[in-house]
C-alpha cells in the first residue's frame, strides 16, 4: 500500500477516533484494556482498509470494523477486570450535572450495560449512536425487523434492572 | 426523563473523557502486531494439518518400508498414500479459500460465518485422520496376525479373539483420546464464537434474562 494512502488512513482515523474509543468503553472496563482493544481495532482497520470501497461513509464502515473486531476478532485481555471494580473504572459521570437520583440510576445503567453480552452491547452502543434500524441491521447482518426485536429486548432488560 | 434517554444523554458527553491518540501515534500503532484469533486460528489450523503431513513422511522410512513390503502391503500402502494426498490437497486448497474469505469488512453475521466455516474445513480434516485410523490399523493388524513371523512367535493356544479385542480396544482409546483432544480444543476456541453467532442469528423473544 502506497504511503499516500496510509497518511490518508490514519489523518481519517485521527478524526474518527471517538468511534474506537467508543468501543473500547462499550467493551473494556479498565484503561490497559481500553488501549490493547484501541490498538487491535486500529491495526484491523488498516489491514481492511484497502477494501474499503467507499460505498458507505467511512465512519459507518469504521462502526462494522470495531465491532467486529471487539465481538469476534479481539482475544480479550487478561487485564480485564470483574464488574464489581466498575465504580474505579472508565466511565466519566460527571456528578454536577445531575441531581443524586440521575446519578445513582446512570450508574446503575453503565453497571447494567457492562453486564450484557457481546452483541447487546453492540446494539446498544449503536442505538445511543442514533443509528437507525437500517444501519444497525446492516452492520449486524441481521434483519430490520430481527434488529427491532433484539433493540426493543436490550432496553427492556435495561429497564427491568432498574425498576425491579 | 426516560432513562435510556438519561444513558443516551450522558454517552454523548464521554467524548470529553478520552484520551486522544495523535497523528504520530496512530501511525505507529497500527504497524503493532495484531492479537487477532483469527490469526490464532490460523496457526493452529496449519500445524493441525502440517503434523499429519509430518507423521505420514515419517512412517515412510526404510525399515517401515521393508515392513509393509515383508506383510505384502506396498500396493495397499502406496494406494492409501496417494488417495490420502489427494484428500489433503483438497482440504488445504478449501481451507485456504475460506480462510481467505475471512474480512473485518463483512457484516458481523458473515464474519463469524466465515470463521466457523474455516475452522469447520480443518475440523473435517481432523475427522478424516481419525476416520483412517480403524482402516489403516484393521489392515495392518490382520496382514501381521496371520504373517507366519507372528505366528511363530506366539504361545501355542493364544486365543486370536482376545488379541484381536484387545487391538480393537486400543484402536478405540487412541481414536477417543485424539477425539476428545480436538472436542477440547474446538470448544475452547470456538466458544465466543459460537455463543455470539447463536445470540445474533437468534430471531425468538422468549430470553429476557440478562
Amino acid at each position: 500500500m502506497t504511503k499516500e494512502l496510509e497518511q490518508k488512513f490514519v489523518s481519517d482515523l485521527e478524526e474518527h477516533q471517538n468511534i474506537v474509543h467508543k468501543v473500547c468503553r462499550m467493551y473494556t472496563n479498565n484503561q490497559d484494556a481500553h488501549n490493547d482493544l484501541f490498538q487491535e481495532i486500529s491495526i484491523q482497520l488498516w489491514k481492511a482498509y484497502a477494501k474499503f470501497r467507499g460505498d458507505s461513509k467511512f465512519s459507518t464502515w469504521m462502526y462494522r470494523v470495531a465491532l467486529n473486531t471487539a465481538i469476534t476478532l479481539y482475544r480479550k485481555s487478561k487485564r480485564s477486570i470483574k464488574t464489581q471494580d466498575f465504580d474505579t473504572v472508565l466511565f466519566k459521570i460527571e456528578s454536577t450535572s445531575y441531581d443524586d437520583t440521575q446519578e445513582e440510576q446512570l450508574k446503575l445503567l453503565y453497571k447494567a450495560v457492562y453486564q450484557l453480552s457481546d452483541i447487546d452491547k453492540a446494539l446498544v452502543l449503536l442505538y445511543l449512536e442514533d443509528k437507525n434500524y437500517r444501519e444497525i441491521a446492516e452492520t449486524m447482518g441481521i434483519s430490520e425487523v430481527n434488529a427491532r426485536v433484539k433493540i426493543n429486548r436490550v432496553k427492556g432488560k435495561l429497564k427491568k434492572i432498574l425498576n425491579p | 426523563m426516560d432513562q435510556l434517554d438519561l444513558l443516551k444523554k450522558d454517552w454523548k458527553k464521554q467524548e470529553d473523557s478520552f484520551q486522544k491518540v495523535s497523528y504520530d501515534e496512530l501511525s505507529k500503532l497500527i504497524h503493532k502486531k495484531s492479537s487477532s484469533i483469527v490469526k490464532w486460528i490460523f496457526y493452529i489450523s496449519i500445524l493441525e494439518i502440517v503434523v499429519p503431513i509430518i507423521v505420514l513422511l515419517f512412517t515412510g522410512n526404510d525399515t517401515t518400508n521393508k515392513e509393509i513390503q515383508r506383510l505384502g502391503l506396498s500396493n495397499f500402502i502406496n494406494v492409501f498414500y496417494i488417495i490420502t494426498y489427494i484428500i489433503l490437497g483438497y482440504f488445504i486448497y478449501r481451507f485456504y479459500k475460506n480462510y481467505k474469505s475471512i474480512s473485518a469488512n463483512s457484516n458481523s453475521r458473515i464474519l463469524i460465518q466465515n470463521i466457523i466455516k474455516t475452522r469447520k474445513i480443518v475440523k473435517y480434516y481432523i475427522w478424516f485422520n481419525i476416520a483412517i485410523i480403524p482402516v489403516l490399523s484393521s489392515v495392518v493388524f490382520y496382514k501381521a496376525y496371520n504373517s507366519t513371523d507372528f505366528l511363530e512367535k506366539i504361545p501355542n493356544g493364544t486365543n486370536m479373539i482376545i488379541v484381536w479385542l484387545l487391538s480393537l480396544i486400543l484402536i478405540v482409546i487412541v481414536m477417543a483420546a485424539l477425539w476428545l483432544f480436538y472436542q477440547l480444543l474446538y470448544g475452547i476456541l470456538l466458544k465466543r464464537l459460537n455463543k455470539n453467532y447463536k445470540e445474533l442469528v437468534n430471531t425468538g423473544d422468549c430470553d429476557d434474562e440478562l
